[in-house]
């Protein structure tokens, strides 16, 4: 399964390069390859099939590689443990490694530990809850960092290139060195400007969140409950600044890697959060200026399996007593009555509808139809009169 | 009421017709009316369109490419345009009904009465042919009665729930959500009724189809006054004041 997406990911990137390859970055000198992995790693149709089937690419294409994130990193600063030739037993790159970079401010070797222990902590991360019990599911730092190695310039504000290239232009006045410049900037208006567009963002967390199996193991609800509100409905229209998840699940002065659950105090989603997560995000962003405590407390997402569940037939409700459902508990735990007492009154005022127009409708089909016979019948009845 | 009554009556009119050799053209919705049926029509179609274009789903959008976000604002834009127009002309309607001599009458005559529901069986016995003659009806039988309560119970649920969406930061949540539910669900009741009801009861019928242009003149002739509303036919034909009032010289004199 993993490998599989590895794949898929390093196929989507490939691809990706190969058409994007001669926009954007021009075309810097690659990184020097002083450990002499080219020497093998340059040949497209290096690879094989593993033990799983999936098929591996093991080729590295220099100019972009060296255009990317990690272009001045050295293959073996993050692949430890490639000291053998051919290599064996190869392990996973893990983002905590020191490599041999130097963390500018410090001078000492640059790590992604700090990120990752923090990331760790969150509702994502392996150290969060000791309860969790499908570890497998859970996403880790490549799953949502492609590291597309191909970042054209783009404005950190809004899309105009012209704006980047103005901008670099005086970047390069005092910083004559080119590539070390572009790569600053890239740096910089990397972390500037979101990298995704919403519905990008939107397809990356709904490729777990969105699979209803995965998500009531975990006591979670599938999250097809987003695309029934009108937030969905601008996504879908790709309004500028429409509200994907990040926009409330991560608003302004939150990070993507400290993600927790709403019922934690600190989550811009707990209750007394919401006010502002609606109405004014540090000033920044303000979506619903004028939200009170009774509009931004209610429901978001559409009522989905946690509500009803609790609603269900008796039957259904003991039956994941029986199997100790994570869920249930979870519902149980979480659903307020006030929120049962909603999602019933909905339920009914769509079930009378659903009646009303089904018989209405259809009395209505069955009334005119019976004209339209009756008509037919008289006019041929009467013929030449019409 | 005999059928044969009526004919003799109307066979009796025919000939006054033939001696007095003018058409007789009967005005069904006058002017005033006319207006105010041609701007709820346009508001309707907008903010039908305007409105179901938010369940559009995602991959049916493609091909807007990046007019996309262009199109959803005017979409709101004019949904909202046309909700107003529609209240607006609504709440005209109520004044008309009340302050003015023809809104009274439209009023008086489209008030549910017991006859309704004997007309109502009475034709649906003329459909699977048990009776031979469809009831006489007067100016709005049971099909215009049923469709204008539905048309004021549906507009004034919309309006109410679209006010509300429109100002959405002013309620709880739960109200809003109520809200949006039952403007879905009224939208599509509403659709499906106009084009099942209205659409074939004014245009589809078989010796209407493909379209009447009554709702552009506001007459009707003899013909079909006499097929389709005889009491109303009768009542016009035996009341001067009636006469004066419904009775009209032809289409283009009456633009």
């Amino acid at each position: 399964m993993k490998l599989s997406l590895y794949f898929k990911l390093a196929v989507v990137a490939f691809i990706a390069v190969c058409s994007g390859a001669g926009a954007g970055f021009a075309q810097s000198e690659a990184a020097p390859d002083e450990e002499n992995c080219l020497i093998c790693h340059r040949y497209p149709n290096l690879g094989r099939y593993d033990e799983d089937g999936t098929r591996r690419i093991y080729y590295i294409n220099d100019v972009l590689f060296g255009n990317s994130v990690h272009g001045e990193a050295r293959c073996k600063g993050c692949h430890t443990d490639l000291d053998k030739i051919p290599h064996d037993e190869v392990k996973k790159v893990d983002c905590a490694t020191q490599c041999h970079i130097k963390e500018p401010s410090s001078n000492l070797d640059f790590s992604h530990k700090n990120m990752v222990k923090k990331y760790d902590n969150s509702v994502h991360g392996q150290a969060a809850d000791e309860k969790k019990k499908f570890p497998e599911d859970l996403p880790t730092c490549t799953y949502c960092h492609e590291n597309r190695s191909y970042n054209p310039y783009e404005g950190a504000w809004g899309k105009s290139a012209a704006l980047a290239l103005e901008t670099l232009a005086r970047c390069q006045a005092c910083h004559t060195e080119k590539a070390w410049t572009e790569e600053i900037y890239a740096h910089f208006t990397h972390r500037m400007r979101r990298q995704r567009e919403q519905d990008e963002i939107i397809r990356l967390c709904t490729s777990c969140h969105e699979n209803e199996e995965k998500m009531t193991r975990h006591g979670l609800e599938a999250v097809s409950t987003f695309k029934d509100t009108f937030h969905w409905t601008m996504v879908k229209y790709g309004v500028e600044n429409a509200p994907d998840c990040i926009s409330c699940h991560v608003p302004v002065g939150y990070t993507t890697h400290e993600i927790q659950p709403r019922t934690d105090p600190v989550s811009p989603t707990n209750k007394r959060n919401r006010v502002k997560t609606c109405s004014n995000q540090g000033g920044v962003q303000e979506c619903h200026p004028g939200a009170t405590a009774d509009f931004a407390e209610g429901r978001v997402h559409a009522y989905g399996s946690k509500v009803q569940l609790l609603t269900a037939r008796e039957a259904v409700i003991a039956e994941a007593e029986a199997e100790d459902s994570v869920m249930l508990i979870r519902a149980r735990e979480e659903v307020s009555d006030e929120e049962i007492f909603h999602y019933k009154i909905l339920s009914l005022i769509r079930l009378v509808y659903q009646v009303l127009i089904g018989s209405v409708i259809g009395f209505m089909v069955l009334h005119q139809l019976l004209d339209f016979r009756r008509i037919r019948k008289k006019m041929k009845t009467e013929g030449t009169h019409h | 009421m005999s059928h044969n009554e009526i004919t003799m009556e109307q066979g009796k009119m025919s000939k006054e017709k033939e001696q007095g050799d003018t058409p007789l053209y009967f005005v069904r919705l006058n002017f005033n009316e006319r207006v105010q049926h041609m701007i709820f029509v346009v508001s309707f179609i907008v903010l039908a369109a305007t409105g179901f274009m938010v369940w559009i789903p995602e991959t049916t959008l493609d091909f807007l490419g990046g007019a996309k976000e262009t199109v959803f604002t005017v979409r709101g834009v004019l949904h909202r345009m046309a909700g107003t127009a529609m209240i607006i002309v609504s709440a005209y309607h109520f004044y008309y009904l009340i302050f003015k001599r023809a809104g009274r009458r439209w009023l008086f005559d489209m008030m549910p009465r017991p006859k309704d529901i004997k007309e109502f069986i009475h034709n649906m016995l003329y459909y699977i042919e048990v009776k031979e003659h469809p009831p006489e009806f007067d100016r709005f039988s049971y099909k215009h009665k049923m469709e204008y309560l539905a048309l004021i119970v549906g507009t004034g649920l919309m309006s109410a729930s679209g006010l509300i969406l429109w100002a959405e930061s002013f309620w709880d949540k739960f109200i809003i959500d109520i809200a949006a539910l039952i403007h879905g669900m009224e939208a599509v009741l509403a659709c499906l009724a106009v084009m099942v009801w209205h659409m074939y009861e004014v245009h589809l019928r078989p010796h209407k189809f493909p379209g009447d242009n009554m709702w552009l003149t506001g007459i009707i002739d003899e013909a079909e006054m006499k097929e389709e509303y005889p009491l109303h036919y009768k009542r016009i034909m035996s009341d001067p004041k009636l006469r004066k009032i419904y009775l009209t010289k032809g289409p283009k004199q009456d633009e």
